[in-house]
């Protein structure tokens, strides 16, 4: 029996070429989408899984509020973790990882590599995390100081083998050369971990203040005993923070208890978060890697599937528009004796083969857009990863599934056709009223329109940010690297390099206005003895005098730094959003007052107020800032004059050989560092269009479909109206006038949906774009244009066919 | 006795009016006859033969079908009892039209779940029998007409029903094709097959044992 269902149904397909192939294109894209999103989200859903404690292990968060500035951390004091292991034996063991240097100089040979998944960390980090040794031992590999675990990669990048990497030295520009001796080799770490470092060095060479509970500067993560409640457990920081950090902190500011200090609208929380949760639930500041989001994960989950269900719906619509063409076979195989069951299963049998035929090119798809895919999304997905046991379950069910949810409608309304009434011709075509098709329509272009609305508003929203006023020029902005030269020569070269025609201007710039620089923060006070009133927090950076004018900052009142002063290295410049903490209606000549690390008091002038620039993300407002005169040499910012770019870039790169030869010559450009900031939301802009790509080609396939059939079904209707002497116009506008109805009332449904999510979706950025009416109608329009020119293909065709033959085949 | 109408009727709504179709007819059937309807169009043959092959409901009389109660049956035992002892000729053949000659006389028993070797014996035989073993592998489309109602009948006979329904089998041929499908049915009747066909034709109704003539949903003779 079944044999004779795949038999009709194949050559079926075969029969209705047409119809076919838009149905599989149409159902090969959705699967496609489907399956690429789906490997996409058991990718995100699967980070740090592989960790055999990984239910047990969570990291320590740290959220403070103080002197108006909010901060969410990832990372909490270095005592914090010994002191719980300490006083609760719910933790078993803890871990820190401390690698906020960001990146360290490595020596191969007679160079120096510039390596970022480089970390210090304790030795207990294996008894928590299962990173397993290829050689050496883990248990003890990082018990001395000047020992480092690295991966099998870099085994073999810098000695050849894990074997031959073991008990040798590795030279870095810790100190100017600390050497550090190699104890063991770790399997390379799987993608999917929220952090991926290639160095552990030990902890007893990090250089810092240790026992410091006001400074957080550590990743700590605690390995709980079984069944601990960690919700539970987060009350017992309250304890924590009233035994250690309230004495320590005394020592500072003025505070008595925790009540008061939380009444002025500060607060200090710690919280554990667990480790399966961090990669899709927390984007802190100073994460270990740029996380996923869970929001984009159902984002996109709901649109793959809806994707899915518009491929469905057009195999629902075809086929039972088509009806007709199937009423004759249901009836005579109900008069053979075909009880309704029977045809249901023939019908989804069919459904299926097509889904079937679908899946192949489906997958055939995500083979060829895979690399694509992962570029936008930031992925290293394999197609090998279809072939775990999970996802080939996944893949033989899916076409089940698909074809049932596209073929079960049509099976029931195919297999209840009275046999008297089909055998005798009497069954309308169902082209002239059906709701349920119509509502089909709507659905699949409203959903299209959404989408498209969506992408527009990501795109505009993208383009604002990247033109908005920002305060600062970061148009050709050339800013280098200079870690591994030494001071003298990092001024000598930038000396030379600012003679070059090209350059306007040159300044050390360790702390610059994109993610990934620098910050530093300090506390302030308007009066000499700090209060809980008078104290606030803000970004305290040190640059020279040319800085302003390189980046390319405004003034708004006073003046900049000058070399023509001799006292200002006492001074300060503040932005707008600094000076309304100050509550200085004057600022200019104010005094501000702040300890310095041996809690000696220090007076500063207030000589300039800069207009506020974007040093953060404009998702967020622009905080308080202050400059001082210093020397952060750690990189050097120059103003080209010029877009010829690519020849003033190898000047400079050869001026940094010719005196470091051996150092690696790292730059970036300041427009792309901050585009950089942006990332996720391009991303997400990219991934979005592509889905409004497919949704809008696939209700396309679908009305293309719909208007050949309707055509093919009018045929005879049209030649009589063209004989009667109705014009081409006429006609196509006669057979596109019900689809351009069902059209419009998408996009009047589409609309306030679509409007709803969008406004949404900015209410994370401060600055953002207005919704304008304009989007919404030039969507709808576009939407509109492109079903036209999609219906006026047949519409024209059958429109311009000679009616004498469609008249003398009755 | 193959079947049994006592006073049957069948009555349809079309907007408020209601019409007859079928009125208070009484008709017994013996095993092995040859019975020929004639009359009109509209007189109410087909209904009655769709009626008979249960492929409609008579909407009053009592109708028995091999001493069983037809009337009181649910659709599903009536559509058992028609799957095993009733087979359908249409004037327009009603093939399907993606399956082979084969495939097409094939179909009932595989509704009747058949096993494979069992069909292709019975398939074979009648393709032999009725001399179309050369044409199995062809499609509907690929026949002459009376090529057609050819397959049509063995499809109908491949599971050696008692009754046949004919329904202007030979409305759509040729005189001589059509000559060449009566004297196929009445050498069936000779072999014991039941047949009941409407028809216009006086010539094809001579072939019948019985005449009955309808007029306006009535039998007027006999």
């Amino acid at each position: 029996m079944l044999k004779n269902y795949f038999k009709i149904a194949w050559r079926n397909l075969k029969k209705n070429k047409g119809f076919t192939a838009i149905n599989i294109i149409g159902l090969s894209l959705g699967i496609g989408c489907f399956v690429m999103i789906s490997m996409f989200v058991i990718d995100e859903l699967s980070y740090d899984h592989y960790h055999e404690k990984a239910n047990r292990i969570y990291r320590i968060n740290s959220d403070i509020v103080f002197g108006g500035t909010e901060m969410s951390m990832a990372v909490s004091s270095d005592p914090m973790g010994e002191a719980l292991k300490r006083d609760y034996p719910e933790v078993e063991e803890y871990v820190r990882f401390y690698a906020s240097q960001g990146a360290k100089l490595i020596k191969r040979g007679n160079e120096y590599i510039n390596e970022t998944a480089v970390t210090h960390a304790d030795s207990t980090l294996f008894k928590i995390f299962t990173l397993p040794a290829m050689v050496g031992d883990t248990k003890t590999a990082l018990n001395a100081p000047n020992t480092v675990v690295i991966t099998e990669a870099v085994a073999n990048r810098y000695f050849g083998s894990p074997e031959l990497a073991i008990g040798q030295l590795l030279e870095t520009d810790d100190d100017d050369g600390t050497l550090y001796k190699v104890t063991a080799v770790i399997e390379n770490m799987p993608r999917n971990s929220q952090f991926n470092f290639d160095f552990f060095f030990s902890m007893a060479n990090v250089d810092y203040d240790f026992g410091n509970y006001l400074s957080h500067n550590f990743h700590t993560y605690v390995l709980l005993k079984e069944e601990t409640d960690y919700k539970a457990f987060n009350k017992n920081f309250i304890e924590i923070i009233n035994k250690y950090i309230l004495p320590q902190a005394a020592q500072f500011i003025q505070i008595d208890n925790m009540d008061e200090f939380e009444k002025s609208g500060n607060k200090l929380e710690y919280s554990l978060i667990p480790l399966t949760d961090i990669h899709l639930y927390s984007s802190r500041d100073v994460e270990l890697s740029a996380n996923g989001n869970i929001q984009y994960v159902y984002i996109f989950s709901a649109a793959a599937l809806f994707i899915l269900l518009l491929a469905c719906i057009n195999f629902m619509n075809l086929t039972t528009a088509r009806s007709s063409g199937r009423a004759k076979e249901v009836g005579i195989r109900k008069v053979l004796g075909s009880e309704k069951k029977a045809l249901i299963g023939q019908f989804l049998t069919e459904s299926t083969l097509i889904a079937i035929l679908a899946l192949f090119m489906g997958l055939l798809f995500v083979w060829l857009s895979l690399d694509w895919f992962n570029g936008i999304s930031g992925k290293e997905m394999l197609m090998t990863s279809l072939l775990g046991p999970k996802f080939l379950m996944f893949i033989f069910v899916l076409p089940f599934v698909v074809g049932g949810l596209a073929g079960i409608y049509p099976a029931f309304f195919l297999s209840s056709f009275q046999p008297i009434k089909v055998l005798k011709g009497k069954l309308s075509s169902g082209n002239k009223k059906n709701t349920l098709r119509n509502f089909l329509v709507v659905f699949q272009f409203a959903t299209s329109i959404i989408l498209i609305v969506g992408t527009v508003v990501i795109y505009k929203q993208i383009n604002h940010i990247q033109n908005s006023n920002l305060g600062f020029n970061k148009d050709q902005v050339l800013v280098v690297n200079n870690s591994g030269l030494s001071r003298k020569t990092r001024e000598s070269v930038k000396n030379e390099i600012e003679q070059l025609i090209d350059v306007k201007s040159a300044s050390f710039a360790g702390f610059l206005p994109v993610g990934g620089s620098s910050r530093s923060d300090t506390t302030f006070s308007t009066e000499t003895v700090m209060t809980e009133s008078n104290g606030f927090n803000m970004q305290y950076w040190s640059v020279d005098y040319d800085y302003l004018e390189t980046i390319g900052m405004e003034m708004k009142i006073g003046r900049n730094f000058s070399r023509d002063f001799g006292s200002d290295s006492t001074s300060v410049i503040l932005n707008e959003t600094a000076v309304k903490l100050t509550g200085f209606e004057n600022p200019i000549g104010k005094k501000l007052y702040t300890t310095d690390q041996n809690n000696n008091l220090q007076v500063s002038t207030i000589i300039g107020v800069v207009k506020n620039f974007n040093f953060a993300s404009l998702r967020e407002n622009v905080g308080a800032l202050s400059f001082k005169l210093g020397n952060n040499s750690w990189e050097t910012a120059y103003r080209l004059g010029t877009t010829e770019i690519g020849g003033l870039l190898s000047t400079i790169e050869n001026k940094y050989k010719s005196v470091a030869p051996e150092m690696p010559f790292k730059y970036e450009f300041l427009d792309e560092a901050f585009d950089d900031m942006y990332r996720q939301e391009r991303r997400v802009g990219a991934v979005a269009l592509v889905f409004s790509l497919l949704a809008i080609i696939i209700a396309c396939l679908g009305l293309f479909g719909l208007a050949t059939y309707i055509a093919e079904q009018r045929t005879k209707e049209i030649g009589i109206r063209k004989v009667l002497g109705a014009s081409v116009i006429n006609i196509v506008r006669m057979l596109s006038t019900d689809f351009v109805k069902l059209v419009m009332l998408a996009f009047i449904i589409a609309t306030p949906i679509a409007w709803w999510f969008m406004s949404q979706w900015l209410q994370d950025f401060a600055f953002r774009i207005n919704l304008s009416w304009l989007i919404f109608f030039a969507t709808g329009f576009m939407a509109l244009l492109i079903a036209l020119i999609t219906l006026s293909f047949q519409a024209v065709r059958s429109a311009m066919a000679n009616p004498i033959k469609s008249l003398k085949t009755e | 006795m193959l079947l049994e109408l006592n006073n049957v009727s069948r009555t349809i709504k079309s907007g408020n009016k209601k019409i007859t179709l079928l009125d208070a007819i009484d008709l017994y059937v013996e095993e092995g006859e040859f019975i020929s309807l004639m009359g009109p169009s509209g007189s109410g043959k087909s209904t009655l033969l769709n009626c008979i092959g249960m492929l409609d409901d008579f909407t009053d009389g009592h109708y028995t079908f091999l001493e069983e109660p037809v009337h009181d049956m649910k659709s599903k035992q009536r559509s058992h009892l028609y799957k095993e002892y009733i087979g359908f000729v249409f004037q327009a053949y009603h093939l399907i039209d993606e399956l082979t000659v084969y495939e097409n006389i094939e179909t009932p028993l595989l509704y009747k779940n058949v096993k494979s070797s069992e069909r292709k014996a019975l398939v074979a035989d009648i393709l032999d029998r009725f001399n179309i073993v050369g044409k199995k592998d062809l499609f509907p489309s690929q026949l002459s007409g009376g090529q057609q109602q050819l397959v049509g009948i063995a499809r109908a006979l491949i599971t050696k029903p008692k009754l046949i329904l004919a329904d202007e089998p030979t409305g759509n041929l040729n005189s001589k094709q059509g000559l060449e499908i009566m004297e196929l049915f009445s050498e069936l009747n000779k072999e014991g097959v039941t047949i009941v066909q409407a028809t216009h034709s006086e010539s094809n109704a001579a072939f019948g044992s019985r005449i009955i003539n309808l007029l306006d949903g009535k039998i007027v003779s006999m």
